[in-house]
């Protein structure tokens, strides 16, 4: 190979070339005004900094173009993957992306020296010095590259790993870290399937996650499971794991080995969470440690909001097992629309260094791989300091000796620390392994852990030091020790049998801190038997929060294999305690439980564990369970009757369980619905009908008739349903003779509707000459539903139209239910068109008007009347979108939407919905084997399930054996949403969506607000209940209300002119009810703040609080209620999470 | 280029594998093909026996696959695997079909060989409509841990002896298959134990995968388990040969995974799906490739 282009002070060549590509700019400018003066002074400018802060330049093109991720060596020297060829290779094209490393020879804060280090390569999106070397993601592959001798191009490489898949060139795998165990970690992406061949055999993951690799041992595992695109992971001074997403919304996440977290087609049956739902995309992730930092900055996490052009800034708190994340004011935030920071990292003078991909076009989905506006030919590297205060000397590693480096890892820079171990990982040899044996480290907690580290980074055994481990005093310190452990006890099995010893065990799942029990928990996984089960268990005998309980829930089913068999033995030690098997059982729901479980039920017949057994049992058992349990549903405390049924009958339709063999006689029961009862025992009758629908019960035939005809409302609905579940010959003659001969439509249209599911073409001609003989819309609208979500139901309905004449509004109905259906069929809609004689189905915008549109929002449009249009109720926008994580969570986020997508992008999207649609909202159309057409998001594919989201924002769960074909839908939005604005109306929300993201006014908030609220409308039931009772019920029994959602202004406010009121009696004040939630994951005192006191009365659930004090909390969710005298407050609601309360809590946002 | 080595035919039996002129040959399996295209020592070799002859090659390996192209399924079911397989295989008109299974259900937890014989079985049944002449690979053996490694080894025992049998046990199950289908079997586990034994471990740098300088050391193990004995090349024309072959290899991958196939021709078509015309070009320049091989193997002849 070539030797390598080095050119030391190329600044000021730099500097030259840039004033000419300036030069050459305005033609180009011309073309597309979008692209920016390329001037790095111009978009240094640009930046607002954090206070006392200050930015610099440290490399920019031509030195590097287009960087991707920058780690650095043990020299201090700043590597970086860079990628011209990003998005997509041309045809023939000989790739020649590459490694470059970027030096600083003269400590001035800026680099002199670039050295390519690499060439030739497809798209590196990582890159890691180490082992001589570097390694480096490439395409499928991951190489180590190397140079022979110094000072040439890297001409020798190795393949690392290979198999990675490349479904998506923003997904390869990318994020490669050392961990502080001395593994290499790196990331990958959901679209991206990898089958990695190692020695220890194949490696597979289907989706995104967190790898970890031992070079040193070749081993290769999935470390989590998850995300969308993990582009940042770090690990805190401790150990403790983090990461972020681009594309799941939920901010700083803290990992948990193992664990599984959000993502499109999860595998995983339940996921952890990020700490900020409602964030934007993020990229990178750097925690800030070091002594140039000041003090109130370390641990902190700095991330990039790579759309929305900020550099953001999160402060962790411990919050029980994990922690809680709270936005503070940027780093950096700018309007320049080419500043993408993608990477972030303290460097050797502890400044922080900031990657800019620079390019005012970021997508490749959405926007055309050969977009001219991409940017292919520059690249930042910006740089942070502290105003003021002293850089911190460069530490010298590459060539120091034993003793200076263990003088090193003392200093308070992490960066410092990183490099010691990995100097350790790469000298090891029996030499340094026998002086770190006879080495007595200070018995101070940071001493200790880091010479731990230095140990497992240098191949030496730690079990002798495992005891003054477990005894640091510095909970902080200790919580990571399990965890760390894990990850070595597989190649140490000496290790594992230390700890999992009986009574260390003991010990160590009761320790103080939940966080080091959340750590030993998954470190039993390591030594898998149903002992190490059992002991698991102990977790439940102290507090627990639900990271904790997801960390049990995980173990107990890495380990079922070694405890069912147990329990179904009678072997397994839970120690008696119903509530662990509980827990234990209802985390594997296996059915190889249930007879060990129906043994239980039958001992604890009169104890008061009876209910909870039994609810298990409801969810876990076979039909001949279940039909024992509505046998004896008597037996059981009526408080519990209507919960257990539910969950019965939900288990039979959605388990498809078929009829017992025994029979069941419900007669009795169902007969009693044709007099008025109670409302619970009548809903429990109700759902017995519904059983007798799921199993054929046809002896209970007259008595559904009687019921069907006899009574109204939700009793007639389900006896009708269940007839025509019969599916039956004698069941279509009678809903037949229904549906012509009825005297009450209702009973006309419910018969109608039950009998396309047994005779679609039957269904189609009573809905025909019903619609001929008149019909109401609200008939259309639940009739032409049904055909639109049935296999062929379209086609058969439009048949029937034919040559038939209906009511216009009858028509426009039924075109909306068309319109909104998964794949509306041109067929029916020509036939209802015709049929109501309406004018032809409007035109699809043109290129032209659609260009104009976005012109003009910008000129016109006002983003503070855009607002209100996308508040409007009738519009719809909140129903399904949500910024700043308050709304529905049907379609994308907006909250950064405008500083990420092209004005016309958002015209585009509100006109033609189906033209571009965003990562992970395709839907998935299924159809199945009964014939019924489900559309939705995928949410997760797990046990022979697939759940979808539904537009209205409803979770469907369907069998993976009823799917008789699947395939990719469209979006979910519908077309025509924004077909009742005016044009001007639309321009104000397109430029409102615009703002939305951008610094300003509706920049994404990073205050702990309400956002989501729900308030009680002046609905008659809920005038009913407040007029009986009081308005205070609703703090009470919230479920007694019917809510309504509400939601705060990007600006936090909630404007009460848009929250409805009550008013009880004449002459009492109006009053508006409202509540929020908080989940609360450590107990203490919780702060509320509001804007103003004026009128507010406040619970927490149900007992009334006073704002201005602390008020106590415990773990869990808490509803807030808050009733207001509208009389003595106009003003709007604005409410905060105020830091300084001791209790760990969160806002709950979404719909 | 490489050392002349004494060499025993294959079996006293068979007679010397031999390609055809217009031969297209499509190579199926794990790591062990999907790496050869990257260095392309094995196919230039063969190429390299019948300068005057067109042959072409197309390397469909792919990392991690097994008899039930279970690699190869991305966003589907494990099952659409092998129908993609099928289908890439009979879309490129074999007359040849090398096969290189067996490593990765080898190295298995629960290695299974009787139900990796039936598979191969069924595989190649379902590939019988090309009427392709089928040559089987066995798997290549691991080699010991204690050799390899970034640190030249850790000295850690790996699960070696029962890899070793595991390894062993496929590739009679692969011998059995070729015998009663009357197909050719290369038996590279043998030949390449046997080379072992004579000449140390040091094809790998991993254990298990041959890294460039292993494939080029391996190239008269690998004739050899076709019956084939190598006299080695003269240099510069296996090199200018070896170039071509590369970055035909080079565009043919390309062609077969390009990378976004998401967004070319997957689910998110509609987006991208516009330039999926590019991939399309490429079969011009794999043709041309093809072309230049020729060129390079008749030149200086």
């Amino acid at each position: 190979m070539n030797t390598a282009f080095s050119s030391s002070r190329i600044c000021g060549l730099a500097r030259v070339c840039l004033a000419l590509l300036t030069l050459t700019i305005p033609a180009k400018a011309q073309r597309d005004a979008k692209i920016p003066d390329p001037d790095p002074e111009i978009e240094r400018k640009s930046f607002i900094v954090a206070p006392g802060f200050e930015v610099n330049l440290f490399a920019a093109d031509p030195m590097l173009a287009k960087p991707i991720q920058m780690n650095w060596d043990a020299r201090g020297r700043l590597w970086l993957a860079t990628s011209e060829t990003y998005p997509q290779i041309k045809p023939g094209q000989t790739p020649n992306d590459k490694i470059i490393i970027l030096e600083d020879t003269n400590n001035d804060g800026v680099a002199d020296k670039t050295e390519v280090f690499a060439d030739g390569l497809l798209i590196p999106t990582a890159v890691l010095p180490g082992d001589g070397g570097a390694y480096v993601a490439n395409s499928t592959e991951i190489i180590h590259l190397s140079q022979s001798k110094p000072g040439i191009k890297a001409d020798k490489k190795r393949v690392v790993l290979s198999g990675f898949g490349t479904e998506d060139t923003h997904h390869l795998i990318h994020t490669f870290r050392w961990g502080p165990d001395g593994a290499m970690y790196f990331n990958q992406s959901v679209y991206i399937h990898s089958h990695v061949e190692t020695p220890h055999g194949t490696k597979r993951l289907n989706g995104g996650g967190i790898w970890r690799y031992e070079p040193r041992t070749q081993k290769l595992e999935v470390f989590a499971r998850g995300f969308w695109n993990p582009w940042g992971l770090q690990f805190d001074k401790y150990g403790q794991m983090f990461a972020t997403d681009g594309a799941n919304g939920e901010g700083i996440v803290h990992v948990i080995p193992g664990a599984s977290y959000p993502t499109g087609g999860n595998q995983a049956p339940r996921v952890l969470h990020g700490m900020n739902p409602g964030s934007p995309k993020f990229c990178g992730l750097e925690i800030v440690s070091g002594r140039h930092f000041p003090d109130d900055w370390q641990g902190d996490c700095i991330t990039n909001d790579f759309r929305g052009h900020r550099v953001c800034r999160f402060k962790l708190r411990d919050a029980g097992s994990t922690f809680e994340s709270r936005e503070m004011t940027e780093v950096i935030k700018s309007n320049h629309p080419a500043f993408r920071p993608i990477d972030v990292s303290i460097g050797p003078d502890g400044a922080l260094y900031i990657a800019d991909w620079y390019n005012p076009i970021i997508q490749h989905g959405e926007v055309d791989f050969r977009d001219p506006r991409r940017d292919k030919t520059h690249g930042r590297i910006w740089r942070v300091t502290a105003k003021g205060r002293p850089l911190v000397e460069r530490p010298k590693l590459a060539n120091a000796t034993f003793e200076q480096l263990i003088e090193a890892s003392k200093a308070p820079e992490a960066w410092t620390r990183s490099m010691v171990r990995r100097q350790f990982a790469e000298s090891s040899s029996e030499n340094v392994a026998y002086r770190l044996f006879k080495l007595t480290p200070a018995q101070d907690d940071h001493s200790l852990l880091e010479y731990f580290l230095i140990n497992a980074n240098a191949g030496v055994s730690h079990a002798p030091m495992m005891a003054a481990l477990f005894e640091m005093k510095d909970e902080r310190y200790r919580a990571t020790i399990p965890q760390l452990l894990t990850n070595l006890m597989r190649t140490e099995k000496s290790l594992q049998r230390d700890l999992v010893e009986e009574d260390l065990l003991q010990k160590l799942l009761t320790d103080a801190s939940p966080r080091f029990r959340l750590g030993m928990l998954r470190a039993l996984t390591v030594d898998p038997s149903a002992a190490t089960a059992a002991a698991a268990l102990k977790v439940l005998d102290k507090p627990t929060d639900p990271t904790l309980e997801y960390a049990l829930w995980l173990t107990l089913r890495e380990l079922q294999n070694h405890w069912i068999p147990a329990f179904k033995e009678g072997k397994f030690d839970y120690g008696n305690d119903i509530k662990k098997l509980s827990f234990a059982l209802e985390a594997v729901q296996s059915p190889e439980t249930i007879p060990a479980l129906s043994q239980l039920i039958a001992k604890n017949a009169n104890t008061p564990h009876r209910p909870a057994l039994q609810l298990l049992m409801a969810k876990m058992g076979g039909s001949e369970e279940l039909a024992e349990m509505i046998e004896g549903i008597d037996r059981d405390p009526i408080t519990e009757r209507l919960a257990l049924m539910t969950a019965i009958e939900q288990s039979i339709a959605s388990r498809r369980l078929p009829k017992p063999k025994t029979a069941v006689d419900v007669r009795l029961r169902v007969q009693a619905l044709l007099k008025p009862s109670n409302e619970s025992q009548e809903a429990i009758d109700r759902l017995l009908v519904k059983i007798a629908g799921h199993w054929k019960l046809t002896g209970l035939r007259p008595d559904l008739e009687q019921l069907a005809v006899a009574t109204s409302g939700a009793n007639r609905e389900v006896a009708v349903s269940a007839l025509a579940e019969f599916g039956d010959a004698e069941s279509k003659v009678k809903l037949t003779e229904w549906a012509t001969q009825a005297q009450e439509p209702i009973l006309r249209i419910l018969a109608i509707k039950a009998l396309a599911s047994i005779d679609l073409s039957r269904a189609a001609k009573l809905t025909t000459s019903l619609f001929v003989e008149g019909g109401s819309e609200e008939s259309a609208a639940l009739l032409i539903n049904e055909f639109v979500n049935r296999k062929n139901g379209a086609a058969i309905l439009a048949k029937a139209l034919e040559s038939k004449t209906i009511r216009s509004d009858l028509a426009k109905v039924g075109l909306r239910a068309v319109r909104n259906s998964p794949n509306p069929s041109p067929a029916l809609t020509e036939a209802l068109t015709k049929a109501g004689s309406l004018g032809a189905a409007k035109k699809e915008p043109t290129a032209a008007e659609i260009k104009a549109l976005a012109v003009d929002a910008l000129k016109l449009g006002d983003a503070a009347r855009g607002e209100l249009v996308y508040r409007r109720k009738e519009i719809q926008c909140m129903a399904c979108h949500a910024i700043n994580g308050a709304g529905g969570q049907v379609g994308p986020d907006l909250t950064s939407i405008g500083a990420s997508a092209q004005t016309d992008y958002l015209v585009d999207s509100l006109l033609l919905p189906n033209k571009a649609i965003k990562e992970g909202y395709h839907t998935v159309d299924v159809t199945t084997a009964a014939g019924r057409i489900h559309s939705g998001v995928k949410v997760r594919e797990a046990g022979g399930e697939l759940v979808l989201r539904d537009k209205d924002d409803k979770e469907i769960t369907l069998k993976l054996d009823d799917i008789e074909t699947r395939r990719a839908g469209r979006t979910l939005m519908p077309d025509g949403t924004v077909e009742s604005l005016t044009r001007a109306e639309l321009l104000d929300l397109v430029r409102f969506l615009g703002e939305l993201g951008k610094v300003g006014a509706y920049e994404p908030g990073k205050a702990p607000l309400v956002r989501t609220w729900r308030m009680a409308e002046a609905t008659p039931e809920n005038m009913n209940l407040f007029r009986r009772e009081r308005v205070g019920v609703a703090a009470e029994k919230p479920a007694a209300v019917t809510w309504s959602a509400a939601y705060s202004r990007v600006n936090g406010e909630l404007p009460l002119a848009d929250v409805a009121t009550v008013t009880t009696f004449k002459g009492v004040a109006p009053q508006s009810v409202m509540q929020f939630k908080i989940a609360v994951s450590s107990a203490g005192d919780l702060k509320l703040a509001v804007n103003s006191p004026d009128g507010l009365a406040a619970y927490i659930d149900g007992t009334a609080v006073a704002l201005d004090k602390p008020i106590p909390v415990t773990v869990g969710d808490k509803v807030v209620t808050l009733i207001v005298n509208r009389e003595k407050r106009q003003t709007a609601l604005r409410m905060t999470l105020d830091d300084s309360g001791t209790a760990r809590a969160r806002i709950v946002g979404g719909k | 280029m490489v050392a002349l080595l004494a060499l025993l035919p294959f079996t006293a039996s068979a007679p010397p594998f031999e390609l055809k002129d217009g031969d297209r040959v499509v190579w199926i399996g794990s790591a062990i093909a999907e790496r050869e295209q990257k260095y392309g020592y094995w196919e230039t070799a063969l190429l390299c026996q019948w300068p005057d002859l067109k042959i072409t090659f197309r390397n469909l390996g792919w990392s991690g696959d097994t008899v039930e192209g279970i690699a190869r399924a991305s966003f589907d079911p494990p099952a659409k695997g092998y129908e993609r397989l099928i289908k890439a295989v009979k879309d490129e008109k074999p007359t040849v079909i090398f096969v290189s299974y067996g490593s990765v259900e080898a190295l298995e937890k629960n290695a299974d060989p009787v139900k990796f014989e039936k598979q191969l079985e069924k595989l190649l049944e379902d590939l019988s409509p090309t009427k392709a002449r089928v040559v089987l690979f066995s798997p290549t053996p691991s080699e010991p841990d204690s050799l390899t490694g970034p640190h030249g080894g850790t000295g850690q025992p790996r699960e070696e002896v029962t890899q070793a049998f595991s390894v062993k046990f496929h590739t009679q199950a692969v011998g059995a298959v070729a015998e009663r289908g009357g197909h050719r079997f290369a038996d590279l586990h043998t030949q390449l134990m046997k080379n072992a034994k004579l000449n140390g471990y040091t094809f790998t740098d991993n254990g298990l995968h041959y890294s460039e300088a292993g494939y080029e050391g391996t190239i008269p193990d690998f004739l050899t388990s076709l019956g084939i004995s190598w006299a080695g090349e003269e240099p510069k024309r296996f090199d200018a040969v070896r170039k071509a072959v590369l970055k035909k290899n080079e565009l043919y991958f390309h062609k077969y995974r390009p990378q976004n196939e998401t967004y070319l021709f997957g689910f998110r078509k509609h987006e991208q799906g516009k330039n999926a015309a590019e991939v399309k070009e490429l079969e011009k320049m794999i043709e041309a490739a093809d072309r230049d091989i020729q060129k390079q193997l008749s030149q200086s002849r």
